[in-house]
């Protein structure tokens, strides 16, 4: 895939909106997306967790994006979405977002890697900024989003 | 001892390692050099020898043991996989499925011996491995001493099985009113003979001149039709002395041997039938003969089994679990949207209308049955695979000449399916390796103040979200140092790794592929194969094993899995609003305070039950949710209890008893040790688990 990428090399995103920012989210991650469903509150455990959902029998952790890059909790409305992912690892996650808006298709080149050296939460997020009809979509990187917890489950015990 | 209840399991689990195994061997024909798939079918073929022998199937036991023999040369390298090779393994795999075939329709494994195969397979191992070591045979002969050992005379007798009804009773004692002798007598067919039937029928004849025959087993229509193996019995009413009928019987050519005695009848009263102990003695006047006829002296339930010798039919059916999964998520689907119907004519306003009411109620009847069926189909008891272990222990004890008895718990615990079908393996190996390498000697034992006895236990309970499964031994321990001893030799480790090595990294070394600490290899254990795969195959189901021990007084292997689908009995409760299950196991009472009983010691909430102090534990708080109770309001408490520990468990309201299956929260959480799991209750809302023990 890597000597791919140096040709033109076509990504579908979704893109979801969190307040008027756009991001991006490679498709291939993507298992599934449900509205807004009852979550049931985890007690103790990390903060950006909203808690668990069950889909389809199985018993799945809602994450908040908003509050994990540091931006004021989500309002719930009826455009509120659960984006379902699954990671390389076979982990499946959802995570909260205000609103689905559309697939777009990005080529290599028009997609930047931009580094934001802003000490701002989402800036380990990303990788890369796309540009589609005038508009700036955040690329978010799903391994990077679920990162921080994926070094210690893969720390042997 | 009947082993015909596990016949089913056997059959399904040999027809998979015969599946397994010609897999493999093709596999191996492309790439001989492949040392997973070697060690693969070395592993299979390990299974199938030590279930055949479970089972006492004796030619199954021994093909696969020198196929066995053939594998672990491949596997040291001094054997290179050829063509040849694996052409005279194919023919064993067939051999094998021929036995298993056998043993379905009829419940024995027949009589072809295979010996040409036996014989291939060790000319495969004399000319290159140029040891003209023939295991064939002398396991062969072992077997066979080891039977002619275990088997005195009074278990060769056979006729003792047979079971007399009133007439015959009746027949005998006027015999013995006649002053006739009433003897029992077995006899044994070579087992090269070919026409068994026609020297069965020799024997009858020899014996029809000398008087009457009341019973034989099988039966006469059996023997003529061959279905028997090489022994049968008869009660006979004759004449003569056992001497002279023994001799009438063994002029039959082909007869191996001939076991005769008298059967003790009482007089007149139509005679209650005894069979003598000492053949010598002479009791009151008559003397019957049995002969029973059964195998070579193989299995003591031959006779049983011969006799109902009807085909076994497969009656479980193999599903793929992964169908069952589709299945079980389909359910939970169709759950949730039957509740939104539900509520859809609630809000509508049209369930005072019974042409709707009662067809929705009927489809909530339905559902939730089939959840429960479907989430009970994967559910078993680990019974299933356990209830095999005493027999092979009994087994092991008699192979071993250790003295050693087996202890189990827990049977009833329950497992997903997957897992249960999973743990038979690891479970029987790590058996065999307490009875082979932990328990010492009756001489060791007796001169350590040990009783003579051997123990071994096998005890099986839930722990939280756990399944935890422990062998455990009061025998010699690991020795540490003889490990490390080992690895050093085996190039393994260094000295001086071995140095600073930790005891527990040291036993870690036993769970390394290849690594046995039996100074020779048996066919019990040993080999290296063994620890290993039960680490490999506890991982593979996300589980682990861990072990404990002392030198000189014993070692514990716990196996510990995951409990991705149990179903436990709960205890419904609601707190601030939150439905939460808490184990019903844990739970003792439930109990209704008013909040002046509460009573402070060390500024902490206690109160006195019935003459015991119970701190209490408000659950809100460990929830960080406020109750929905006021200060004034009766506490409703369930008291929970850990070892001797009580502890008092808050909770806002009673929801009731319920039956539920436990859910992982999956990784990602960082969950509190409070809450074990989840589980989805039937109108497909969560519940959280909430682990008593770890509030203690």
């Amino acid at each position: 895939m890597e000597e791919l990428s140096n040709a033109q090399e076509r990504i579908q995103y979704i893109v979801v909106k969190f307040g008027d920012e756009q991001y991006g989210i490679d498709i291939k991650y993507i298992d599934n997306i449900v509205r807004m469903q009852r979550i049931t509150r985890v007690p103790k455990v990390q903060s950006y967790i909203k808690g668990v959902i069950n889909l389809r029998g199985e018993v799945i952790p809602v994450v908040s994006i908003r509050l994990k890059m540091g931006l004021v909790e989500d309002t719930i409305t009826k455009k509120t979405r659960i984006i379902i992912i699954r990671l390389d690892n076979g982990e499946i996650i959802g995570m909260l977002v205000d609103e689905v808006k559309e697939v777009v298709t990005l080529e290599t080149s028009q997609i930047e890697k931009v580094a934001y050296d802003s000490g701002e939460e989402k800036a380990n997020y990303l990788s890369g900024v796309g540009k589609d009809k005038g508009e700036l979509i955040s690329l978010l990187d799903m391994n990077l989003v679920f990162a921080e917890k994926e070094r210690q489950i893969n720390k042997p015990e | 001892m009947d082993v015909s209840q596990y016949l089913e399991i056997f059959l399904d689990e040999t027809k998979e390692h015969l599946q397994s195994l010609s897999d493999q061997l093709m596999s191996l024909e492309q790439d001989p050099e492949n040392m997973d798939t070697i060690n693969e079918i070395f592993r299979a073929a390990h299974t199938l020898k030590g279930m055949a022998g479970t089972m006492g199937y004796k030619r199954m036991q021994t093909l696969t043991h020198d196929m066995e023999n053939v594998f672990s040369e491949v596997r040291n390298g001094t054997i290179k996989a050829d063509g040849n090779m694996i052409d005279v393994l194919f023919q064993c795999l067939d051999a094998l499925e021929e036995y298993t075939e056998n043993i379905q329709n009829t419940s024995d494994e027949g009589t072809n011996d295979n010996e040409h195969l036996i014989k291939a397979l060790n000319q495969i191992l004399s000319s290159l491995g140029g040891k003209a070591e023939t295991p064939a045979s002398p396991a062969k002969a072992e077997s066979k001493e080891a039977s002619a050992a275990e088997e005195n005379d009074a278990s060769k007798e056979k006729w003792r099985d047979i079971k007399l009804d009133d007439t015959e009773k009746l027949v005998m004692g006027e015999a013995v009113n006649q002053g006739k002798n009433v003897m029992g007598i077995t006899v044994y067919i070579q087992e090269s003979c070919i026409l068994k039937a026609a020297r069965a029928f020799l024997v009858y004849k020899a014996l029809e001149e000398l008087g009457e025959t009341i019973v034989s087993s099988p039966s006469a229509q059996d023997i003529e039709d061959e279905k028997f193996e090489f022994d049968f019995s008869v009660v006979f009413i004759t004449e003569s002395d056992t001497e002279t009928v023994k001799k009438a019987v063994m002029n039959v050519s082909e007869i191996e041997s001939c076991y005769i005695s008298l059967m003790e009848v009482e007089a007149g009263a139509g005679g209650e039938r005894k069979a003598v102990q000492e053949t010598e003695e002479k009791p009151a006047a008559a003397s019957a003969t049995a002969l029973a006829a059964s195998s070579g002296g193989n299995a003591p339930a031959k006779t049983d089994k011969t006799k109902n010798a009807k085909p076994v039919v497969n009656r479980t059916v193999r599903v793929d679990i992964e169908k069952l999964d589709v299945l079980m998520n389909l359910v939970s689907e169709l759950i949730i949207a039957k509740n939104s119907l539900v509520s859809a004519a609630n809000t509508e306003g049209i369930t005072a209308n019974s042409a709707v009411n009662e067809p929705i109620e009927y489809l909530e009847s339905v559902t939730t049955n089939l959840h429960e069926s479907v989430m009970k189909v994967r559910m078993v008891p680990i019974e299933t695979v356990v209830q095999k272990f005493p027999k092979m222990i009994r087994d092991l004890s008699k192979k071993l000449d250790k003295k050693m008895q087996l202890f189990m718990s827990g049977e009833e615990t329950e497992l997903d399916r997957t897992v249960v079908d999973e743990i038979g393996d690891p479970l029987m190996h790590l058996l065999r390796n307490s009875a082979d390498h932990g328990l010492e000697s009756a001489e060791v034992r007796l001169e350590r103040g040990k009783p003579e006895v051997g123990s071994i236990y096998l005890d099986a309970y839930q722990d939280g979200n756990n399944v935890v499964i422990e062998v455990r031994d009061d025998g010699n321990g690991i020795d540490v140092e003889a490990v490390k001893a080992k690895a050093i030799e085996r190039g393994t480790i260094t000295p001086d790794q071995a140095e600073n090595m930790s005891d527990k990294d040291a036993i870690g070394l036993l769970f390394l592929p290849s690594f046995s600490t039996a100074k020779k290899v048996s066919d019990v254990s040993g080999r290296g194969v063994g620890l290993d795969v039960v680490k490999s195959k506890i991982e593979s189901l996300s589980g682990e094993v861990e072990v404990k021990t002392k030198l000189g007084e014993g070692s514990t292997f716990i196996i510990r899995l995951p409990l991705t689908l149990a179903i436990i009995q709960a205890l419904m409760v609601e707190v601030g609003g939150e439905k939460y299950a808490i184990s019903l196991g844990s739970i003792q009472t439930i109990e209704d305070i008013s909040p002046d009983e509460i009573k402070f010691v060390q500024n902490e909430e206690v109160i006195n039950l019935r003459g015991d102090v119970i701190p209490l534990i408000r659950l809100n708080e460990v929830l960080d949710i406020a109750s929905t109770k006021g200060p004034d309001d009766n506490l409703v408490v369930a008291i929970v209890k850990k070892g001797d520990q009580l502890g008092g468990l808050v909770v806002d309201e009673l929801m009731g008893q319920q039956e539920i299956v436990i859910k992982s929260l999956g990784k990602y959480i960082n969950k509190s040790k409070v809450i074990s799991g989840a589980t989805i209750l039937g109108d497909g809302e969560i519940a959280l688990i909430i682990d008593a023990n770890a509030l203690l």
